[in-house]
């Protein structure tokens, strides 16, 4: 019984190829994008799973505000080093703990003897007991002693095969400069550790182990921040253990307010929730401080690939409904032969089996071609078959299988096994209405669908150009951005290679912003304002004109000691009219000689934070990793090499990194771009996919109204009249959709514009634009279908009743 | 064999009821051939599509073999479809998809008869047709005629104690509907079973062995055939 199912579903299927090659294909797609979602998906949770020990391994993090780019308050991963060391004395569940670096994504200088320096990222420096935290298995030296010496370096395999070529490489030693003017440092190679199978949080190419991180500074005042790990025992009581994190976090932060200015009564009072928690690894990943998490960033990715499946699977019940009077007959004689409903549905749930099985074969063939391009794309590294959890994915596959199999085919296979024999068989069988209603209504559900995606991309587009078009308040044209910090000697050669204008230095620009909240008193307003160290000629080079009052400079010798300079949000907070006015902060006195306008340092999902720019170092200076170069000239390529020569005078070891601030910008957009780029693919395949269905149908429907449109052609109607009323079954579906999906689509896009803080208005025209383009390309898909109704010859027709 | 008791059938539309079938009571007993006869819309077809229980009448009742099958769940529907009945079409009704072979095989498949059984059945009934060198032919690829004997071979393939045959040679030409005539007044004398057939011409009726004329819904006429 099943193999000659198989070979009716076969037969079938060859006998109606053209349906069945658009069914098979637009499911293909719409598995395709599931299956590459799935597949990410699948990635992204495998995150620090790659160890069963890994249970025990906990991150330390903290509530706090200090180095959050908009300085609230967070659950960060970089934390006050001296927890560690109390945690360890306080907790006796811990059973070991360690200090790590953050990842500054900087390129390290990396020199084997003989070799060519390499440029590095991911070396991380930390204490002697990060492999007792983090399990990893070593494929060259011993784990337990690997980081015990100061000056000593574990590498990953791959980059010791980069470094080296091969693995015989214990006690070999490399030379790393860190930094620009750093001295170089030799290391010497005490282990190879093998990659994990699991993408990991704590990523690193190389553990460096200083000493530095041994032990923490002896003077109190002096903070360094780090990520902290913690293995427990065992992972039972984790509440009672957070409560005693918690305790000696805040017994710790007390101990520090020895300022008499500003106590720890104070420190809550204005807002602050110190709090402190062991945070288990395997969920570090999915809840990052500062950005959204990969979940939340997936959400409008997966809402439209199950559109994308879910179009392809009406496209299916659709055909599949509308064909089913085709094959009523065969239901009716089975049925009087002595085949039960049961038994038909099994058989047609078969039929629709087997086109999920093609669709999942060809899937399989494309994500294969995919995958790379999608790795790429998003800077992953996801292969199917090599896959760590492949038969994890298999099993995702085959319940996806089931899934697909049943909701394409239960309908159409219920509404063919619910067939009377009676009247089928009596051959006077018309099926014009069955299942009308719900056919229509996917058809209307799938143009919903395609016509929100069409204004969603007109309204992007129209925000991605208001971005690239809206002032910046400042001049991103030939300025570069060298990650280097200020260095007046440096600065002063580099100022003299002709083309150069300005050089100036600053935290807060474009690509590379860092905030800084301090507390200040003007007028008897207490305020919060993110303080900024920047150089005489940080505004010039980045194209910044005053607004109110001046700008720095060196012939004023009061700016080198007490003078500010504030953006207009910040003017406006301390009461608008502002220049030659003074503030407090703690005890230092300032003077505020200016205001500009405020200009954008990070994307436009981000507000301009009010801040207060000073080149004192009075009440303290950030550290600057912006040496920014303003030239005059657009002959870039000429006067960078020259740059490049006074670098190497200095930094002889360390190549200059550096970007433009035009690249850093269409970085900035870079996240909304990669997400446009996808709607566009995805509603372009939306479309056609709805538009195949569409299509499909009409052939379809035209097919069985050849009678009709025969009777009508010998009655006198013209072939644009029967054109027309072929279309106008379909045309009004697609107007209702339209209506439909003006809601939606305007909900969706508040929603999408309302996480920019600079947007544009809603537009009208995407939605007028959407409902015109679905109205032709709709006309046109039946139309094609409709003409040949239409000039049929209806003597045939006719006769072949 | 078959019991009808005052069956009636009706359609009622906007309160007016429209009868197809009226005050229906006959036997019919094992081994006799029946036709059915009378004018267009006069409920022949009706009556057969009652008699093969793929329509229920509004009112009387149905005793097959002994059992009320009035209102019949469908599993033991089924049941009787799969062991006791068989069904003869005038637009034969083959599954386009299905070769010869395999068409005549499904109701087997359906009882649940095993592989040796089924194969030495079909090809009795391959061998009995001459259809052998035609087993693997799709419907499409034979007459009319042929179409016609491979439904009654299908229909016997489950070897049913009656047949139901509805106007089975209405789409013939006449000498294969003679063919098909002879084949059934054989099945009927020499195997025993039972043939009711719905049919318009006098000429069909004559091989059977019982005729009865319907009008209106209602029998007129219920005589046997004086076999000359």
């Amino acid at each position: 019984m099943f193999k000659l199912n198989l070979k009716i579903a076969w037969r079938n299927l060859w006998k109606n190829k053209f349906y069945a090659s658009i069914n098979i294909t637009g499911l293909a797609i719409g598995l395709t994008a599931f299956v590459l979602l799935l597949l990410y998906v699948n990635y992204e949770e495998s995150y620090d799973t790659w160890s069963p020990e890994l249970k025990n391994v906990y991150q330390v993090r903290a509530f706090h505000s200090y180095n959050a780019p908009d300085n609230k308050q967070y659950w960060q991963t970089s934390n006050e080093s001296r927890i560690a060391a109390l945690l360890k004395q306080n907790i006796p569940q811990i059973n070991a703990i360690t200090k790590v670096e953050n990842d500054w994504y900087q390129n390290y200088a990396l020199t084997v003897k003989n070799r060519k320096s390499l440029m590095i990222k991911g070396i991380r420096n930390a204490d002697s007991a990060f492999f007792k935290v983090m399990p990893h298995s070593f494929l060259k030296g011993n784990e337990a002693t690997a980081l015990s010496k100061p000056n000593s370096i574990v590498l990953k395999k791959d980059l010791a095969l980069k470094l080296f070529g091969n693995e015989e490489i214990i006690g070999k030693t490399i030379s790393i400069v860190r930094w620009e003017g750093d001295a170089v440092t030799d290391f010497t190679v005490t282990g190879i550790v093998s990659e994990p199978n699991t993408p990991q949080s704590v990523n690193f190419s190389g553990i460096i182990h200083t000493g530095e991180f041994d032990k923490d500074n002896q003077n109190p005042t002096m903070h360094r921040y780090m990520e902290i790990y913690a293995r427990l025992f065992n992972h039972e009581n984790l509440n009672q253990i957070n409560e005693n994190v918690k305790k000696v976090y805040i017994n710790n932060l007390k101990s520090t307010f020895t300022d008499s200015q500003y106590s720890y009564a104070e420190f809550l009072k204005s807002g602050n929730l110190p709090n402190c928690k062991l945070f288990p690894i395997d969920e570090a990943h999915q809840n990052p401080p500062f950005i959204a998490s990969w979940i939340e960033k997936i959400k409008p990715v997966s809402l439209i690939v199950t559109f994308l499946l879910l179009i392809s699977i009406i496209n299916f019940i659709n055909l599949a409904t509308a064909q089913s009077f085709q094959r009523a007959k065969e239901v009716g004689v089975k049925k009087v032969l002595g085949s039960n409903k049961g038994l038909l549905v099994w058989q047609f749930l078969m039929e629709t089996g087997l086109q999920s099985l093609f669709a999942l074969l060809i899937c399989g063939v494309l994500i294969e071609l995919f995958l790379p391009a999608f790795n790429q794309q998003l800077g992953l590294n996801i292969s199917f078959w090599s896959n760590q959890k492949l038969f994890f994915i298999l099993l995702q596959l085959f319940g996806l299988f089931l899934i697909i199999t049943l909701l394409a085919g239960f309908y159409p296979a219920t509404v063919l096994s619910n067939y009377k024999p009676a009247a089928v068989l009596k051959g006077s069988f018309s099926n014009s209405h069955k299942g009308l209603v719900l056919r229509n209504s996917l058809i209307v559900l799938q143009f919903v669908i395609s016509v929100t995606l069409i204004i969603a991309i007109g309204t992007m587009q129209k925000q991605v150009s208001f971005m690239n078009q809206k002032d910046l308040g400042f001049d991103k044209s030939r300025v570069i951005n060298i990650s280097a910090n200020y260095n007046k000697k440096i600065a002063n050669d580099i100022r003299k290679v002709s083309g150069v204008q300005y050089v100036g230095a600053t935290t807060q620009v474009i690509g590379n912003t860092y905030a800084y909240a301090d507390k200040i008193n003007f007028q008897g307003k207490k305020l919060n304002l993110n303080m900024v160290t920047v150089t005489m000629e940080a505004f010039p080079a980045l194209g910044i004109k005053p607004l109110q009052g001046r700008l720095f400079s060196s012939i004023y010798r009061q700016d080198t000691i007490n003078t500010v300079v504030l953006n207009e949000s910040a003017a406006k907070q301390l009461g608008g009219v502002v220049v030659g006015k003074q503030f407090r902060s703690y005890e230092n006195v300032f003077q505020i000689i200016g205001v500009i306008k405020d200009y954008h340092a990070e994307s436009f999902d981000k507000s301009i934070i009010p801040t207060i720019y000073k080149v004192t170092y009075l009440g303290g200076m950030s550290a600057n990793g912006n040496l920014l170069v303003r030239f005059n000239s657009s002959h870039y390529q000429i006067i960078i090499r020259k740059i490049e020569e006074v670098w190497k005078k200095y930094y002889p070891n360390y190549p200059m990194n550096y970007q433009s601030l035009n690249d850093a910008f269409i970085h900035s957009l870079e996240d909304n771009s990669r997400f446009m780029n996808m709607i566009v693919i995805f509603s372009i395949i939306s479309v056609s996919l709805s538009l195949s269905g569409l299509f499909a149908l009409s052939t379809f429907v035209a097919k069985r109204r050849t009678k009709e449109v025969a009777v009508r052609k010998v009655l006198g109607a013209s072939n644009m009249q029967i054109i027309n009323l072929l279309n106008k079954s379909f045309l009004h579906l697609v107007i209702a959709a339209n209506i439909i999906s003006w809601p939606i689509a305007y909900i969706l896009i508040k929603k999408w514009l309302d996480g920019f803080v600079y947007r544009i208005d809603m537009p009208v025209l995407p939605f007028i634009m959407a409902t015109i383009t679905s109205v032709i390309i709709a006309i046109l898909t039946v139309s094609i279908q409709a003409r040949k109704a239409a000039i049929g010859d209806p003597v045939k027709a006719l006769k072949y009743e | 064999m078959i019991e009808l008791k005052n069956i009636e059938k009706y359609y009622s539309s906007k309160g007016i009821k429209h009868y197809v079938l009226r005050h229906v009571t006959t036997t019919i007993k094992q081994g006799e051939f029946v036709s059915i006869m009378g004018p267009s819309g006069a409920g022949k077809s009706t009556l057969l599509n009652i008699l093969g229980m793929l329509e229920e009448p509004t009112y009387g009742t149905y005793e097959f073999m002994e059992e009320d099958v009035t209102r019949l769940n469908e599993r033991k529907r089924i049941e009787l479809y799969r062991n006791h009945i068989g069904f003869v079409f005038q637009a034969y009704h083959l599954i386009d998809e299905m070769t010869v072979y395999e068409n005549i095989e499904a109701p087997l498949l359906y009882k649940k008869v095993g592989g040796a059984e089924r194969a030495s059945r079909i090809a009795d009934l391959l061998d009995r047709f001459n259809m052998v060198a035609k087993k693997d032919l799709f419907p499409n690829q034979l007459s009319g005629g042929q179409q016609q004997l491979v439904g009654i071979a299908r229909a016997l393939a489950a070897q049913p104690s009656i047949i139901l045959a509805d106007e089975p040679t209405g789409n013939l030409q006449s000498t294969q509907a003679e063919e098909i005539m002879q084949l059934f007044q054989k099945l009927n004398k020499e195997d025993g079973i039972t043939i009711i057939q719905v049919t318009h011409a006098e000429k069909n009726a004559q091989y059977g062995n019982r005729i009865l004329n319907i009008a209106d819904g209602v029998i007129k006429d219920d005589f046997l055939v004086t076999t000359t």
